[in-house]
C-alpha cells in the first residue's frame, strides 16, 4: 500500500497546476500541426503512442528509473549519469531546453529551504545534485529530477514512471488541444486509449539499466528541429 | 544574481490596448534616466514579431535584453499561475547583465481577468484603451481592480468611439480606491511621464 502522503505527492506531481512551465512545451506537436500532419484525434493518439514507445519509455523512463534507483542508494554519480545519457539521447535542442528548464524549476521548488517540498530541503543528495546543476556539471533533465524527487517522497519506482509518462502524455495532448481543434471528450477518450501503452512502457523500462537507454522517433526529432525555425510558434518546443 | 534582485514591471491588458506602444515609450525614458532595462514580450508569435521588437530598441538595448517568451497558447498562465518561464528568462538576463535594474514584462493580450503573479511583477500595470468601451472600469475585472496602476490609453480616440472619459475616471476611482489611474496617448506621449514617475517612485527608488 502506498502511503497517503506519497500518493498525494504523486497526484501533485502529475497535476498541471505544478508550476514548472510544462505547458510551454509541445515537444514537436506544434510542428506536426503546423505542417498539417495531424488531422483527427485518432492521428493524435497514434502519434502520442509513438512518443511513448520511441522516447518516453526507452529514454525518459529509463532515466527516471535510474535516477530513482541511484537516489535510493545515495549514489549521486548514478543520478548524474542518467542526466548525461538522457541529454545525449535527446537530439532536438528545444526538447533538451524544455526538459532542463522544467527540471530546473522542479528542483527550485524541491531544494528551496522555504519552498513547498520542505522534506527534501536539507537532503544531502538533493543539495549535492543542486550544486552540480548550479556549477553547470549536469543538465537537470525533468525525468531525472522527477525520479529523484519521487524516490525521496516515498513513491515507488514503477509509480514514479507512471507519473512521468502520464504527465508527458497529458502535456502532449494538452498542447495539441490548445493548437488544433479537438473535442474535449475525444481527447479524454484518446487519453484512456493510451493507458495500456503507458502501462506497458513503464513496466518494460522502469527497472532498465542505463546502458539500455535509447531514443528512436526520427520524425519527432525532425519536427523538433524544424520548430526552431518555424515562422509562427506559440510553444518553446 | 537572479530574478529576485531586479525590479520587474508587468504590463497586462487586452489585445491591442497599447501595451507594446507603452513599452516603446517607457524604455527610452528609463534608459535616459540611467536605468539598465530589459524587455520580455509574451505576445511574440511569428519571426517577424520578434525581429520587429528587437529592431524597435536598436541602439538603446542590447539585443540579448529583448526577448520573447512563448506561453504555450496560455497567456494568463504565463503571468499568473505559472510564471516560471518568464522568471527563467529574467534569470538569463541577470546572468549576462548583472547590472540590470528593471525588466518590463509585457503579457500576451488577454481578457479583463488576467493579473500578474506578485512573484513575477513587483509593479503591475493594467493597460486598457478607451476604444474597447467606456464601461470597462465599471465591470470591475480583476486586472482593473488589482493593478498597482491602471492606464487608460488612446485617449485621443475618445471622440470617435463615443467614450466618456469623465465616466471612466469616476468609475476607476470608485473601483480602485486609492490606487492611481492615468490617461495616456501613446502617439503624442501625453501622460507617459506620469507613468514613468509612478514606476520610479514605486519600484526603483524603493
Ligand atoms: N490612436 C492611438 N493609437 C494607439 C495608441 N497606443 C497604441 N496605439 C495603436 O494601437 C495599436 C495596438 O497597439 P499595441 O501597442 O500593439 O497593443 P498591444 O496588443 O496591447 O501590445 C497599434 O496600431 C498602435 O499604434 C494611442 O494612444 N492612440
Ligand atoms: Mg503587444
Amino acid at each position: 500500500m502506498t502511503e497517503s502522503a506519497a500518493f498525494l505527492t504523486a497526484l501533485r506531481l502529475s497535476d498541471s497546476m505544478l508550476p514548472v512551465g510544462t505547458y510551454t512545451a509541445s515537444y514537436g506537436i506544434e510542428q506536426y500541426l503546423n505542417e498539417g500532419r495531424i488531422e483527427t484525434t485518432g492521428d493524435l493518439a497514434d502519434l502520442v503512442a509513438g512518443y511513448l514507445r520511441g522516447i518516453v519509455g526507452p529514454a525518459e523512463t529509463v532515466a527516471l528509473g535510474c535516477a530513482h534507483r541511484s537516489a535510493a542508494a545515495g549514489d549521486l554519480d548514478g543520478v548524474l549519469a542518467a542526466d548525461e545519457r538522457l541529454a545525449a539521447s535527446t537530439l532536438p535542442a528545444e526538447f533538451r531546453e524544455s526538459s532542463t528548464k522544467a527540471g530546473g524549476k522542479l528542483l527550485d521548488l524541491l531544494a528551496d529551504a522555504d519552498g513547498p517540498f520542505e522534506g527534501a530541503a536539507g537532503d544531502e543528495l538533493v543539495e549535492e545534485y543542486a550544486a552540480a546543476l548550479d556549477a553547470g556539471e549536469t543538465a537537470g533533465h525533468y525525468p531525472v529530477i522527477l525520479g529523484l524527487l519521487c524516490q525521496r517522497a516515498g513513491i515507488g519506482r514503477r509509480e514514479a514512471a507512471l507519473v512521468g509518462a502520464y504527465s508527458t502524455v497529458t502535456g502532449l495532448l494538452g498542447a495539441a488541444q490548445r493548437l488544433g481543434r479537438f473535442g474535449h471528450t475525444e481527447i479524454q477518450s484518446a487519453l484512456s486509449g493510451l493507458f495500456p501503452t503507458i502501462e506497458a512502457v513503464c513496466d518494460r523500462y522502469h527497472d532498465a539499466d542505463l546502458e539500455a537507454m535509447c531514443s528512436f522517433a526520427p520524425l519527432a526529432d525532425v519536427m523538433g528541429m524544424r520548430h526552431e525555425r518555424a515562422d509562427r510558434r506559440l510553444f518553446m518546443s | 544574481m537572479g530574478h529576485r534582485d531586479v525590479a520587474t514591471v508587468g504590463l497586462g491588458g487586452p489585445v491591442g490596448s497599447g501595451k507594446t506602444a507603452m513599452v516603446k515609450r517607457l524604455v527610452p525614458r528609463l534608459d535616459d534616466a540611467g536605468y539598465n532595462v530589459g524587455v520580455i514580450a509574451n505576445d511574440i508569435m511569428t519571426q517577424a514579431d520578434a525581429e520587429q521588437l528587437q529592431a524597435s530598441f536598436e541602439g538603446r538595448l542590447p539585443e540579448d535584453l529583448v526577448a520573447g517568451v512563448e506561453t504555450g497558447a496560455c497567456p494568463h498562465t504565463g503571468i499568473r499561475e505559472d510564471p516560471s518561464m518568464n522568471l527563467a528568462k529574467i534569470d538569463e538576463f541577470t546572468e549576462r547583465h548583472p547590472d540590470l535594474d528593471v525588466v518590463l514584462v509585457e503579457s500576451g493580450g488577454d481578457n479583463l481577468a488576467a493579473t500578474f503573479n506578485p512573484e513575477l511583477a513587483d509593479y503591475f500595470m493594467f493597460v486598457i484603451s478607451v476604444a474597447e468601451g467606456d464601461d470597462i472600469p465599471a465591470k470591475r475585472g480583476p486586472g482593473v481592480t488589482q493593478a498597482d496602476l491602471l492606464v487608460i490609453n488612446k485617449k485621443d480616440l475618445a471622440p470617435y468611439v463615443d467614450a466618456d472619459l469623465d465616466l471612466m475616471e469616476r468609475d476607476s476611482e470608485r473601483v480602485r480606491g486609492e490606487e492611481p489611474t492615468v490617461f495616456t496617448n501613446c502617439k503624442t506621449e501625453e501622460g507617459i511621464d506620469e507613468v514613468v514617475d509612478l514606476i520610479e517612485r514605486s519600484v526603483l527608488f524603493a
